[in-house]
């Protein structure tokens, strides 16, 4: 499993799981009638093992291996941080590559199947620069997907927004296409009147996308080993139908602290 | 063109575009990024593309060469201000641990780190190192080294809550103390009293449970206790002048004082209006879950600094706020909360002290004059002041003891561990069930006219309001009633024509940075600014008070 929090990963190991202390505490039948401390504190050997259970949460401690092994001395935990003080007549917040972790409904299988992935994900797997250049594979075993879906997650509310996530999803799926041969691609999503007018004639000529004007409902497994069944309506019908690789267009939420300092210089983020 | 210098805060395409568009302009622009690696090359969102124009963003290479650009990767805005038409910052960039002109690429340093997290520059998919390179392209190799771990970042005073647990494994508590003394002048209070944010962050929680933080802090400070070792706080050879006026000996106060008496301020008087330090943790948290003596040695320490507490010294009785400003430097609000808000109906005002006494009396009489309760008592309210009452009430010897509580124990505000050692007492609590009347007979209280409640839609606290359920009126007697159900300021100190900026709630509206209110000098922190709240946020604002003042009295 694999945990994200704030934008913080870590990544569990295989630590003996243990309960945590339990603090002492006096009987109640000690406690009526008086106000003496009701939990009498941890003895040292608890405070100790309690103590130890710490995970120092992994991150680089300054170990120095990195150190010991670089041959041209490039590394140098000392290097200091500089500090700036500057003036500026004018500020401009955008919203950076910060992304903030929106809240995904469970119900998406994302957090769940290591095969579904978010929009923003697949953006990096299509990236040249990305984990695996450019190139589409399934997270969960590393085999290239014949069947994939790309389906909107918030399909309510924020025309824009429909607009755009559903342009990256078709561009994603241009992308996708050219780089995978014999890969099929189905988009689901309520499609806004501004995406049909605009771009829906052009999207339905790209060969191996079809695009489908419907609400997904559900991310689901049977077993282990079988693809992924997604749920969707369409045309008033409810359908189901299973899939390698399931991409979720998901809104994006700007980080706290992009937010914080919007408000501090009362300027809109752009 | 330098009256036109603009900061542009992200490298997203955003961002680079707005960097090339104002150096068009003439400007002179500095392009602040989190990572250390611009991250311009995306897909568009705003028309379709060939399959050969992905990653393409031609401003990027403007942008890189571009002289009038200055771009800092890795750095983070700490500070910012506007002010005079012009805005400053104070901008971190951060050391990438790796010198990159030397650097060959060779990858060693990356097949060797044993950090194993997820790629944050590939949004969580694969795994990276602690050493990387972000951008294949560009290769800046760097080391990531968090500023601070979710459990200090959570602690509201960033407590270095992995030093200090890690010097406890290694057997050194006195060094783990010290640790903990750097910032929190209270350990073995608020190692008792804290309802530890940090816990709720810990990464062990997702393994098992939580590290049990908090009582290990408390643990660090009853060894230094039960050794019967007496530390002497330090304080700098070089002195300070100026005079302080603190007022109010609470967590905020007293963390102010020692703070400031360690920077080496002399002259430092905390105003206290009761007869003891400690503000609502003495007054408030009772001596089952925080021993007074305690509390008082922790006090002792920072008033062996040379800090000075006066005693029964109410601001606008005993000394006017006007005369307190004139004869000191600089003044430290942290009076608190200590006012009981009021249930608003009927027979609550005509059975007042008779029978009614609100939480904040309630739990002060009990501190200082302790007596013995008999009958029924009913407090009303779900937070922890509630819990307290009742729990207080109990050990008073009250006959029966309930809370009232209009929704259920899921939205109860107070710490679950506390409603669970209420119930296990013997603390009856109702739920779903509010007063809608006093009533009372030949001037005292006698019980109350209750209706029940049902859950309705969310409100804007995310709870589901509770809505009256019609005709469902009952009585319940009772010879005491506490209503707990917040509290509020009591500004009455401050002259009638004071000039302070307050919010709606009658809290102090100050500067986040400094703590200083909209009057120069004056400084506020504690839930005399945050409205009730958790004593170690009271702490840390008196801490950045102490800078907050140090900056204001050293450029005076």
């Amino acid at each position: 499993m694999i945990y994200e929090k704030e934008k913080r990963y870590i990544v569990p190991f295989d630590d003996v799981p243990s309960p945590r202390a339990e603090m002492p505490e006096i009987s109640v039948d000690e406690r009526r009638g008086n106000f003496d401390e009701v939990e009498t504190g941890f003895p040292e050997s608890v405070a100790v093992t309690e103590a130890k259970r710490c995970l120092s949460c992994r991150r680089c401690l300054g170990c120095a291996l990195c150190w010991a092994e670089c041959g041209v001395e490039a590394i140098d935990f000392d290097m200091p941080d500089e500090v700036l003080e500057l003036e500026f007549d004018d500020v401009i917040i955008t919203r950076g590559q910060d992304n903030a972790f929106s809240a995904i409904d469970p119900a998406w299988g994302y957090g769940t199947y290591a095969d579904v992935i978010t929009d923003l994900q697949f953006e990096r797997m299509l990236s040249p620069t990305g984990p695996t250049d450019g190139r589409v594979v399934s997270p969960l075993d590393g085999e290239i997907p014949a069947r994939l879906a790309v389906i909107q997650t918030e399909p309510e509310g924020d025309e824009n927004h429909l607009l755009s996530s559903v342009v990256l999803g078709v561009n994603e799926s241009i992308l996708a296409l050219d780089r995978t041969e014999g890969l099929k691609i189905t988009l689901i999503s309520p499609l806004s009147p501004d995406f049909k007018e605009r771009f829906l004639a052009d999207a339905e000529k790209i060969a191996g996308l079809s695009m489908v004007e419907g609400k997904a409902g559900s991310v689901q497994r049977s077993g282990e080993g079988d693809p992924l069944t997604v749920t969707y309506s369409h045309e008033g019908a409810d359908h189901t139908e299973t899939f390698d690789l399931v991409v979720l267009l998901t809104k994006p939420v700007l980080s706290s602290e992009t937010q914080a300092l919007s408000k501090k210089l009362d300027k809109p983020v752009q | 063109m330098a009256d036109n210098r603009v900061l542009i805060v992200g490298g997203g395409p955003e961002g680079v575009k707005a960097a090339r568009q104002k150096s068009e302009e003439g400007a002179q622009v500095t392009l602040v990024e989190k990572f250390p690696s611009l991250g311009a090359e995306r897909i568009p969102r705003d028309r379709l593309i060939r399959s050969d124009e992905g990653f393409i963003n031609p401003d990027l290479d403007k942008v890189r060469n571009d002289s009038n650009i200055h771009i800092l990767p890795y750095s983070d805005i700490q500070k910012v201000h506007s002010g005079e038409g012009a805005y400053f910052a104070r901008i971190i960039q951060h050391g990438l641990r790796v010198d990159n002109t030397k650097c060959n690429d060779c990858k060693a340093c990356i097949k060797v780190c044993p950090v194993n997290m997820l790629d944050d520059f590939n949004e969580g998919l694969g795994f990276r190192t602690a050493v990387d390179f972000y951008n294949p392209v560009t290769a800046e190799y760097n080391i990531y080294k968090e500023d601070m771990p979710v459990c200090q970042r959570s602690c509201p005073l960033n407590l270095d809550i992995r030093s200090y647990v890690g010097l406890i494994a290694d057997g050194r508590y006195l060094d783990s103390l010290k640790t903990i003394r750097d910032r929190l002048p209270l350990p073995g209070s608020i190692g008792r009293v804290c309802p530890h944010p940090c816990e709720t962050a810990c990464n062990r929680q997702y393994l098992d449970e939580p590290i049990s933080i908090c009582f290990l802090k408390r643990f660090v400070a009853d060894v230094e206790l039960n050794e019967g070792i007496e530390p002497v706080y330090e304080t700098p050879e070089k002195t300070h002048p100026e005079k302080v006026a603190i007022v109010g000996a609470g967590p905020a106060g007293l963390t102010c004082a020692y703070h400031l008496a360690r920077m080496g301020y002399k002259e430092i008087q905390i105003f206290e209006a009761l007869p003891v330090p400690g503000g609502y943790l003495w007054v408030g948290i009772p001596e089952y879950r925080l021993p007074k003596k305690l509390l008082q040695r922790e006090v002792d320490l920072i008033c062996n600094m040379g800090v000075e507490i006066q005693y029964e010294t109410r601001i606008g009785e005993d000394i006017s706020f006007e005369d307190l400003r004139k004869d000191h430097d600089a003044v430290f609000i942290g009076a608190g909360c200590h006012k009981g808000l009021k249930l608003r109906v009927p027979g609550e005002e005509e059975y007042e002290g008779q029978g009614i006494i609100d939480c904040v009396t309630f739990l002060r009489e009990q501190a200082l004059n302790p007596t013995e309760g008999k009958g029924k008592l009913i407090v009303i309210g779900g937070g922890n002041a509630a819990i307290d009452s009742a729990r207080v009430g109990w050990r008073m010897g009250f006959d029966e003891v309930y809370i009232l509580y209009r929704r259920t124990k899921k939205e109860m505000p107070a710490n679950p561990w506390e409603i669970d050692a209420a119930e296990h007492e013997g603390v009856i609590l109702q739920y779903l069930a509010a007063p809608v009347e006093i009533l009372g007979k030949d001037g005292r209280a006698t019980g109350m006219k209750c209706i029940k409640m049902e859950l309705g839609e969310p409100d804007a606290s995310g709870r589901r309001r509770p809505v009256p359920i019609e005709g469902s009126e009952y009585v319940i007697d009772a010879e005491t009633i506490v209503p707990a159900i917040s509290q509020g300021t009591n500004l009455e100190f401050l002259p009638q024509d004071h000039e302070f900026s307050l919010s709606r709630w009658n809290t102090f509206e100050i500067d986040e940075d400094t703590c200083q209110t909209n009057i120069p000098g004056v400084f506020a922190g504690g839930d005399v600014v945050t409205g009730p709240d958790i004593a170690i946020r009271a702490v840390a604002a008196g801490r950045n008070a102490a800078m907050g003042i140090d900056e204001y009295l050293r450029s005076k």
